[in-house]
């Protein structure tokens, strides 16, 4: 029987589109199905550390030495995702000396480059750490945009002719007998491009080979054919601060604990995070407490953060995962590796795999791992080249880097839009029609807000994620417009306005977990432009009632009304 | 010493220099000092007094009808509807040709930069042609460089919202810039003195501009764009280009940095000068000392001038800080609070219920600010006075979201002239 | 970044510079900074460059984005910040306390480390302007000669070849005595207290300085050991040091022996503490390094000065608005925080400090006398903007026009260079016009360089408020106005 595609990919995370990545490059048929955009999961919900291994070095060596081995490579292939800023694990005089030992051999034992320093030397890197700081291990920890790094890989994919379907949701399981052959989707609602099928429309899609790589949801897609696989979805907070208080990644050195990590990411520093296991990922509580314990208890190492301005806050969870009996209390003893679920040897339903657990630092030797996999399955013989082909936008990023050009920009922006777009900059940026800057906060210009336009159609949140338009302080309060002004004409206006309300709104979802001192007086200003000047909040268009245009003042029953040409009305 | 005067206003946008005025009628010596730039740079320079009620229902084409219905508290209720009308009759008798909508106690709606229409009782001559509730067709020109505003989609959902005309929008690159990045300022400038622009063979900037609209006019009796028509010159450059044009010309209002609060706020500050207030600029107030004999007075305040404390002492004292925004109430994640006084503000004490999920719900945070009595004098939490001769002005004011109410620069004017004419009475009384 | 621990280069942490904190401002990280801004674009529109000049993008992106942007390895500050003019206009315009100023002292200070070739003609004419005080002694040594030398067509089409300096502009003529001379001739400090002691016993039976009692800081001070002066008792001795800048020394001594003869009319007496350049044009021209090695001698003989019970007054309002803003921003020095609060713009310290308007109430001018007066941004900065038309207001014969918040456009050494000169003028355009329109007698400023473009762009010749002052409140009575 023929089917539509050899291999189906559920889920539009990292791992999801590193395995559409791997397969495509080996030549398969390949279909990724995503139920929202790219990495809305738990991709787009981490802090974007980039592990050198560093904190497993201690309680799991196997995933310290692999972490380590994957930083390397990503590096190679995903240089313009990376930002090599550097780690520490900085002791406070009340963390314990054992730790710190068992700490440095194990980067050690593990192949982790790591080196002591004084607190005075912490201190010469990071300036604004604690002056009672005692000592810090430096290791190669990064810091990684995983938006850019998963839409690196799903372009890659598709240019090696893979579907990437996005806003389609998996709703049922197609199954003959023990065998599962396919799934069915809704195409969704909302703004986001559809490559093919329209908005509510269902669509059968027939694979030789089921690949359920939808992290924290694995276990609801396994229950629609009856497959029991116990995810632990574990939550984590993270705080944004508006600016960076230090460029490297500071590490409580401690056992364990929540709130030890603070990652510099692009403009801003994310503080994380806590462990907690939800019942549901989709609904959880996010609660004040959280937020407050990542800036206390992390102000204790890095003491600015008690007065700085934080944005806003988010959750993630993680697809924890373990085998059936490990019977673990506390999430944060669950193991971080991953697993691969071959329901054919597990439950004796084939044509599908799952793969759960693991973290986002590994995510392409997993893609690896169940590609080999696959094509075992399928009979496919070919091996993998990803960690060697470099990702789009990363090659020949050593000749960008030397012959950095400003493409007409003031150069802070075109260093960071560079950043952004790797080798692709040239292509983006250059260009004879004027290019203001649209976002101002992370200094995004019409050239790269039109990029991703012409990637993503009228979806504005898959735009920020791939430019970070609207991702600053003023968290799209000026720029949001602006940004949807960018959709059109080739959107119509009741488009370009839907897609505008879906970011506002999103945008000040995060927020909400922020609003104090500067951030409360930031939302008082957006709410005033957004309603008092434009009064965006009562939008007579939005409204049933006609307006009585005729009842209102029409400017000419005016004495006192001049007119500037000297003319009469 | 301390510097003295009778009446110290504290905050320099509308509502402190409403009351500096307003105080100063009554014929006392009046000092307003402001520490920085008003937010009347963020506002649109339109006088809104209520356009919907704060139940929502709205457009109101009548704001006086709704007043007397507010709910106790708001700072309408507190000055009554009479003080209302005449707030707006004194800044009527203030702002002279520069605004109109004095000539009928309608509202007017007027195009917004976001393509909607909103309700507001007053409306600079510059934007007076760019009503949607006049019914003549409409052109709206918009700048590639400027993102802000974009013409076509503002005329599109303009025709969405049912406006009774037809209206389209074009988008022109703005002769003579050398850069994306200039400045809004950098066009008025352009304009108002007409510069040389080399790009269009040394004609001058409104020339130019005529003559890259020209051509998309069409028959459309008035052309909007957006409001970076001159400054100082504004009204020539605008009777250039409609001549130029053949076709009424308006500003559309755009949000913060907002020419046409540039121009208000130019307005009031020869508005006080004419009337011989003292003011004193860029220096925050930042303590003051009680009178240490009567209690509940303040003798005099601090004025933090780059780090030296210089005192002023007044009779009477009219705050108007500003609300978040403007920073007259501050916030902090256990509290928010007034920084010079530390006047009362109610609010719950849970700060996740400073807000609701929706971003334009019924938001607790909008209507920060601090309670009064019928003088505007702030109360305490058991509702007493803070201080016999403070009283408070404008945003600072709690009990109303502005927001959604449109009701900003009414109350500002509102309680401003209310607070002023009480402050420089009592000083005659003295 | 208070880490009084930071160890300089070397990085072992024991040795470090117990004084100077920053060693290099390039390590000076400001993103914090940003956190305040909410983005309102306010300090654009109150920013006199970018309104005509398109190229330069507004304080707003010079400071709080620029600096968001930055990581601490950057070092590619945009070269538009050479641009900004540092009149400071949007330190005071910002809503939400943004250090503006100080963003942008410190992106040029890196810029100039950084991205300025120090053989160029930029870096050597940007040096010259910023050090003028090193160049003033030797004109001032053979003063005609200089003045004759600078006003030659051929020296200045040499320094706008050579160096970049326009030929538009007159340089500044040299007074044939500077002030510290005529002050030492004079008999300095001790025949100032002579002078001061007679005013007090002359004043003995005004009801005047009862302030200091009452002034908030000096009851904070009370306990304090360091009492900055006395107490109301009228026949106690009061003093000021008197910070008069390269300008009012060099070139305009009048203003200088106006303040002494305005402060010694109150009973104040009046030391004059070694001085170098308060720094202005150093911050403007990114040379900090040079900037901070005259705030060493001036903080260290200013807080000598507050020792010995003196407060600190200045004439001019950009050496005013260095020592008490950019100082405690930019250096930490010893006594740096103390000799900031407790500096005064010479006129603002006796309105606090005397009741200068009832003093001025009713005296005379010997003619009457219009003025066309011009608030410096500097000054404004320091909420000075209104006090003198408010005083003059009291002066009988004397009418003084304000001509409006427009900045006059020099801003120090911007406007002498060469390819500032027409954004210089542009600037200017408003307050020429308004000036004119005026219709005054005289131009009055508190900036010697405003003033410079004042007469300049008008033709009107420019006094200084304390001119006025003395001419009111001592006229020719006490003191010859030869001397």
């Amino acid at each position: 029987m023929a089917r539509d595609t050899e291999v189906l990919v559920l889920g539009g995370g990292s791992t999801g589109c590193g395995i559409a990545r791997d397969l495509a490059m080996r030549g398969l048929e390949v279909t990724l199905v995503e139920r929202g955009t790219l990495t809305d999961g738990t991709t787009g919900r981490m802090h974007g550390l980039l592990h050198s291994g560093g904190r497993y070095a201690v309680s799991d060596q196997a995933s310290a030495t692999e972490c380590i081995e994957e930083n390397e490579i990503l590096r190679e292939i995903a240089g313009h995702c990376v930002e090599m800023t550097g780690g520490l694990f900085v002791q406070r005089p009340e963390d314990p000396d054992d730790y710190f030992r068992e700490k440095l051999a194990g980067c050690e034992a593990c192949g982790i480059p790591a080196r002591v320093l004084s607190g005075a030397q912490a201190r010469e890197i990071e300036p604004y750490l604690a002056a009672d700081v005692k000592r810090a291990i430096e290791v190669p920890d990064g810091a990684v945009d995983p938006f850019r790094l998963c839409v690196a890989n799903a372009i890659d994919a598709e240019s090696h002719g893979a579907r990437i379907e996005t806003r389609a949701e998996v709703i049922d399981l197609l199954r003959d007998g023990d065998d599962i052959y396919g799934v069915e989707v809704r195409h969704g609602s909302g703004p986001g491009t559809r490559t093919s099928e329209a908005t509510g429309t269902t669509e059968e899609i027939t694979a030789e080979y089921v690949v359920n790589a939808t992290g924290a949801w694995a276990g609801r897609i396994g229950a629609m054919a009856d497959l029991e696989i116990e995810v632990r979805p574990s939550k984590g907070v993270m705080t944004i601060m508006n600016v960076r208080q230090v460029d490297t990644v500071i590490n409580r050195c401690r056992p364990k604990g929540d709130a030890d990590i603070v990652v510099p990411h692009e403009t801003t520093a994310i503080l994380g995070t806590t462990d907690e296991e939800v019942s549901d990922p989709d609904d959880y509580p996010e609660e004040q407490w959280e937020v407050d314990q990542m800036i206390d208890t992390l102000s204790e190492l890095v003491p600015i953060l008690a007065e700085a301005r934080t944005i806003r806050s988010f959750w993630g969870v993680r697809p924890l995962y373990e085998p059936p009996g490990t019977g673990t209390t506390d999430p944060t003893d669950i193991t971080r590796d991953f697993f691969l679920l071959d329901h054919a040897d597990r439950d004796g339903v084939s044509g599908m795999s799952s793969i759960v657990g693991g973290k986002f630092t590994t995510y392409r030797a997993m893609a690896e791992e169940i590609s080999d996999h696959v094509c075992e399955a399928l009979g496919v013989s070919t091996s993998c080249t990803t960690a060697d082909e470099p990702l789009p936008g990363s090659e020949n990023l050593a000749v960008l880097e030397r012959g950095m050009d400003d493409f007409g920009l003031r150069s802070p922006i075109a260093r960071r839009s560079t950043q952004r777009l790797g080798s692709r900059s040239r292509e983006v940026l250059e260009t004879d029609e004027p290019n203001p800057v649209v976002c101002e906060c992370e200094g995004v210009t019409r050239a790269e807000i039109q990029d991703a336009v012409s990637q993503t159609g009228a979806d504005l949140n898959a735009v920020r994620i791939r430019t970070r338009a609207s991702m600053g302080n003023c968290q799209g309060g000026f720029c949001c417009g602006p940004m949807a002004n960018e959709l059109h004409p080739t959107s119509d206006e009741e488009t370009v306005h839907d897609a505008l309300d879906e970011l506002f709104q999103e945008r000040w979802k995060g927020q909400r977990h922020a609003l104090w001192g500067e951030q409360l007086s930031q939302a008082m200003l957006t709410y005033a432009l957004h309603a008092t000047t434009m009064n965006r909040d009562r939008d007579p268009a939005n409204a049933t009632a006609e307006i009585d245009f005729g009842a209102f003042d029409d400017g000419r029953a005016e004495s006192n009304r001049i007119d500037p040409a000297g003319r009469t009305p | 010493m301390a510097i003295e005067d009778d009446v110290l206003v504290i905050g320099g946008g509308l509502a402190g220099a409403t009351a500096a005025l307003a105080a100063a009628d009554q014929g006392g010596r009046v000092r307003l000092v402001s520490a920085k730039q008003s937010t009347l740079r963020h506002a649109s320079g339109l006088i809104d007094v209520l356009g919907y009620t704060p139940s929502g229902e709205g457009p109101l084409s009548d704001p006086f009808a709704a007043i007397p219905d507010l709910p106790r508290g708001h700072p309408y209720e507190r000055v009554g509807p009479d003080a209302v009308h005449e707030a707006l009759d004194f800044f009527d008798a203030i702002a002279g040709d520069a605004y109109a909508g004095a000539g009928t106690e309608s509202n007017a709606l007027v195009m917004t930069f976001g393509g909607t229409v909103k309700p507001t009782a007053r409306y600079p001559t510059a934007t007076a042609a760019g009503l949607a509730s006049d019914d003549r067709d409409a052109l709206l020109v918009g700048f590639e460089t400027l993102p802000d505003f974009d013409a076509p989609l503002s005329a599109a959902h303009l025709e969405s919202a049912g406006v009774p005309f037809a209206v389209r929008g074009v988008t022109v690159r703005f002769p003579g810039l050398a850069r994306d990045d200039a400045k809004l300022t950098r066009y008025a400038h352009l304009l108002d003195r007409d510069e040389r622009v080399s790009a269009a063979g040394g004609s001058g900037a409104r020339e130019a501009l005529a003559a890259t609209v020209e051509p998309h006019v069409a028959g459309a009796s008035r052309v909007g764009f957006p409001a970076v028509l001159g400054d100082e010159r504004a009204d020539e450059v605008r009777a250039d280009l409609a001549d130029r044009l053949g076709a009424e010309v308006f500003e559309v209002p755009m949000g913060p940095p907002s020419l046409p609060g540039v121009r208000l706020e130019e307005l009031l500050y020869d508005a006080l000068s004419d009337a011989g207030v003292r003011v004193t600029t860029g220096v925050p107030v930042v303590d003051y000392e009680p009178d240490a004999e009567g209690a509940g007075r303040i003798d005099r305040v601090v004025v933090d001038r780059n780090g030296t404390d210089v005192p002023h002492r007044a009779d009477q004292y009219v705050l108007a800080t500003g609300g978040l925004v403007g920073k007259g109430v501050r916030s902090d994640r256990e509290r928010v609070f007034e920084p010079i006084f530390d006047c009362h503000v109610p609010h719950p004490a849970d700060r996740y219920d400073w807000f609701v999920d929706d971003a334009f719900g019924d938001q607790p945070y909008a209507k920060f600010g601090l309670p009064v009595d019928r003088d505007l004098r702030p109360l305490d939490a058991t509702g007493d006075p803070e201080f016999a001769n403070l009283r408070a002005a404008g945003a600072i004011v709690g009990g109303y979201d502005f927001a959604a109410e449109k009701s900003g620069a009414g109350v500002s004017l509102a309680t401003g002239s209310v607070a002023g004419r009480g402050a420089g009475a009592e000083v005659n009384d003295r | 970044m208070s880490d009084a621990e930071r160890p300089t280069e070397g990085g072992t942490g024991d040795d470090f510079e117990p004084i100077q904190v920053f060693p290099e401002a390039e390590e000076m990280d400001l993103r914090p900074g940003a956190d305040n801004c909410y983005k309102c674009s306010t300090c654009d529109t109150n920013c006199p460059v970018a309104e005509v000049d398109d190229e330069f993008p507004g304080p707003k992106f010079q400071g709080p984005e620029q600096w968001r942007l930055k990581r601490q390895d950057d070092h590619d500050v945009d070269d538009s910040v050479m641009k900004c003019s540092n009149c400071m206009r949007c330190d005071s315009a910002c809503p939400s306390d943004v250090p503006l100023s100080q963003m942008h002292n410190t992106a040029r200070g890196e810029y100039v480390d950084e991205r300025m070739d120090t053989f160029s003609r930029e870096y050597v004419r940007n040096r010259i302007l910023a050090n003028y005080r090193r160049l003033a002694p030797l004109g001032s040594m053979f003063p005609r000669t200089t003045n004759f030398v600078m006003g030659l067509s051929a020296t200045q089409w040499l320094g706008e070849k050579l160096l970049g300096i326009t030929s538009e502009r007159e340089f500044p003529s040299f007074a044939t005595e500077t002030f510290r001379e005529w002050w030492d001739k004079r008999g300095g400090a001790a025949a100032s207290r002579k002078r001061a002691q007679e005013a007090r016993e002359r004043r003995g039976g005004d009801a005047t300085s009862k302030l200091r009692a009452e002034d908030p800081r000096a009851r904070r001070d009370q306990d304090s050991s360091a009492s900055r002066g006395g107490t109301s008792d009228r026949t106690e001795p009061k003093r000021i040091a008197y910070f008069h800048g390269c300008y009012s020394n060099y070139n305009t001594p009048e203003v200088a022996k106006s303040l002494v003869r305005v402060y010694e009319h109150f009973g104040y007496e009046i030391v004059v503490p070694d001085q170098h350049c308060s720094g202005t044009p150093m911050f403007a021209n990114g040379m900090i390094d040079d900037a901070r090695r005259s705030a060493e001698t001036n903080v260290r003989e200013l807080a000598a000065a507050l020792e010995d019970g003196a407060d600190i007054v200045a004439s001019c309002s950009s050496c005013s608005m260095s020592l008490r803003q950019e100082y405690p921003e930019l250096f930490d020095l010893a006594g740096i925080e103390d000799v900031a609060a407790n500096t005064w713009d010479a006129v603002e310290y006796l309105r606090v400090h005397e009741d200068l308007e009832a003093e001025l109430e009713g005296s005379t001018v010997e003619d009457d006398l219009s003025f066309a007066y011009h608030a410096p941004c500097h000054a404004r900065n320091q909420g000075l903007d209104g006090q003198t038309i408010e005083l003059l207001s009291r002066i009988d014969g004397v009418e003084a026009h304000d001509v409006g918040d427009s900045c006059s456009g020099i801003s120090g050494t911007y406007g002498w260079k060469a390819e500032n000169y027409d954004t210089s003028m542009k600037i200017g355009a408003e307050m020429f016009e308004h000036m004119a329109d005026a219709n005054a007698d005289t131009g009055l400023t508190e900036c010697p360089t405003c003033s410079m473009q004042m007469e300049h762009g008008t033709g009107y010749e420019i006094t200084h408020t304390l001119e006025v002052l003395d001419a009111a409140l001592v006229g020719t009575e006490t003191e010859g106005r030869t001397q």
